[in-house]
């Protein structure tokens, strides 16, 4: 009986595993293809489409996509940071119903979003804010609530005893600020960034209404690619997006791999 | 110059409508280890959180070698506090976290380098260093929580239950080393514990509290020989705490009745002045009389059945039932187990009246 349970958990987590791999595979595959045509043919793969990527045509939304992504994971850091640390730690008055209104955007369709943003700045006559100032404005408002939310939680798990103990040693407010609740809370912010980075550099909903036309970002270059050709340059471009976020995951984890010390790590 | 470092004075703390402490006045000298005891929820942490500063007094002054400390806040009162579960920082090494008081001061470096090379000796943890707290035993932590607390030299040490984590063997081991860093240091420790065991051990001077107020203050044996309420009869050590009714002065002695008059007893005591209520015996002032033994003529004599044999390991703890309405605990050696009578027998025991104590409340 225990052996069967044993052989359906292994059969039911490699199924699952090869649904979520498999799609990725076949772009892995597709990208190598010597022909237009998707092919698995090993012995005849080529990184040849690869060398597409460095021409202007997806380097500048490549770049354009990054910029935007880093500022947004940037202000929507800071700005996440400032609020969990007001309405969690300190809890200010209204300080539930402030938290609301910072989630809010969640349950708005990004579409809507999109277009409200669009008429907006075409009503007070601020088209010319299009492109990346408009798209870093709505990328934020539409990561704030998931960066919030990740260093709200870290804040609330904080243990207050940690800043009696700083302050009675003589601490001030903000050099127990500075040198114990924010090493503390770090893994919960560097992980609402690195949400922050990714929920911007894959956006399409709110991006298509945002870009200027012939400077957009990557996933929305894509999208226009694709309506005229399926090729394996595209598969390319999504093999090589694809590397880059894990890369941007890895060092962020880098960057706060110190939480093993802290909450786990050897006896 | 006065050399009280601190002082309360008619303090009082409320929060809303429920008063926890109640009008405490007290003095601790420069140097002494103070251990304020009594169960949980007799108000002994809220004192201690307002000498630390991290409550306000709702009435009186708390002062610091003569200072008033109401409007200063704990980061400003150089107070060192040892946390119950040590509250160590877990992403700082042993070294940072033993020189974080020094670094938030601004101190240099060769200063913080010494100091905390100084504690870790202190604590016997010189080879911890660059550990990290997750990396070390409850009492290793226990110890760095120590050292963290009195590297900025505090004028005053305040330490909340820090040994109740430990297992007993550790807990008696800390019990020996903390009172030799405090004399070696000089430094004042006010002490909070429950353990009444733990307070005996280590204080010069032992605060009872009961009630959010003062029960009885004193030294240990002071405290465990003369107990001044039957609570504090009954917190410190043992005792047989029996109801007395129909007390006569024939001095030097007063002669009282116990058990609801089926028992009459005899204690040194002058005459009391107020009513008195109760009477207290320690249990290892119970002597067993063996059936060869005369009676001595001075002492009270009871004869009773013995009820119950509880052993303590280096003691005997024997249950004597002397009549339906009287019972009464002693506590013999180990060694004289062999000459106990059986459970049931009939035993005769002897108190001398110096070893009765009377108490109003």
């Amino acid at each position: 009986m225990n052996r069967i349970t044993g052989i359906l958990f292994w059969l039911a987590l490699i199924a699952v595993l090869a649904f979520i791999t498999l799609p990725i595979i076949v772009v892995v595959a597709a990208s190598l293809s010597p022909t237009s045509s998707v092919t698995f043919d090993p012995s005849q793969w080529t990184l040849g489409w690869y060398t597409d990527l460095a021409s202007p045509r997806w380097l500048d939304p490549f770049l354009l996509s990054v910029q935007v992504a880093a500022t947004v994971a940037a202000i929507s850091g800071i700005l996440g940071m400032l609020a969990a640390y007001a309405l969690v730690y300190e809890r200010i008055p209204g300080s539930d119903a402030i938290m609301s209104f910072l989630l809010s955007p969640l349950s708005v369709p990004q579409i809507v979003k999109g277009v409200a943003i669009v008429l907006f700045l075409s009503q007070v006559g601020l088209q010319g804010l299009l492109g990346m100032p408009a798209l870093i404005a709505a990328h934020v408002v539409l990561a704030l609530p998931f960066v919030t939310r990740m260093v709200a939680t870290s804040m609330a798990n904080f243990d207050r005893g940690l800043d009696r103990a700083a302050r009675i040693l003589g601490a001030s407010k903000l050099q127990r600020l500075v040198h114990v609740l924010l090493p503390m809370v770090k893994p919960g912010v560097l992980s609402g960034v690195t949400f922050a980075f990714i929920i911007s550099f894959n956006n399409i909903p709110l991006s298509v209404f945002l870009v200027r036309p012939g400077d957009t970002t990557l996933p929305i270059t894509v999208i226009n690619y694709l309506e005229y050709s399926l090729d394996p340059v595209m598969a390319a471009v999504n093999v090589a997006s694809m590397i880059f976020i894990l890369a941007a995951i890895f060092t962020f984890e880098k960057i706060g791999g110190f939480s093993a010390q802290i909450h786990g790590g050897s006896k | 110059m006065s050399n009280i470092d601190i002082e309360l004075v008619s303090v009082s703390k409320s929060f809303g409508h429920v008063s926890v402490v109640k009008d405490i006045n007290l003095q601790i000298p420069k140097g002494e280890f103070v251990s304020i005891l009594g169960p949980s929820g007799c108000g002994k942490t809220t004192t201690l959180n307002m000498i630390a500063g991290f409550n306000a007094p709702s009435l009186g002054d708390i002062r610091i070698r003569g200072r008033s400390q109401v409007h200063v806040p704990p980061e400003r009162r150089n107070i060192g506090l040892v946390f119950q579960n040590y509250a160590l920082f877990p992403h700082m090494t042993v070294a940072e976290n033993i020189g974080f008081g020094l670094r938030m001061r601004g101190a240099s470096r060769s200063e913080i380098g010494t100091a905390v090379r100084d504690a870790l000796r202190g604590v016997h943890l010189e080879a911890f260093a660059s550990r990290y707290p997750k990396e070390l035993s409850g009492g290793q932590q226990q110890r760095v929580a120590l050292a963290r607390a009195i590297a900025p030299r505090p004028s005053v040490l305040l330490l909340d239950e820090p040994l109740s984590n430990l297992d007993l063997k550790l807990r008696e081991a800390m019990r020996v080393e903390l009172k030799e860093i405090q004399e070696a240091l000089g430094m004042t420790f006010v002490y909070v514990t429950h353990d009444q065991e733990e307070a005996m051990a280590m204080s010069d001077r032992i605060v009872v509290m009961w009630q959010g107020a003062i029960a009885q203050e004193g030294a240990p044996a002071d405290i465990y020989s003369r107990p001044q309420t039957s609570f504090v009869a009954d917190f410190i050590g043992r005792s047989n705490i029996l109801p007395i009714s129909d007390l006569v002065s024939h001095p030097p002695h007063l002669d009282f009745a116990v058990g609801g008059g089926a028992v009459r007893l005899r204690s040194a005591e002058s005459w009391p002045g107020q009513d008195m209520r109760f009477c207290c015996i320690r249990p290892e002032n119970v002597r067993l009389l063996q059936d060869s033994e005369a009676a001595p003529e001075a002492l009270n004599l009871l004869t009773g059945r013995l009820r119950r044999i509880v052993n303590l390991g280096a003691q005997v703890e024997l249950l004597v039932e002397v009549d339906p309405n009287l019972a009464v605990t002693a506590v013999v050696r180990s060694t004289l187990a062999g000459k106990l009578p059986m459970v049931g027998e009939s035993i005769r025991l002897a108190i001398a009246p110096e070893d009765v104590q009377l108490l109003a409340r």
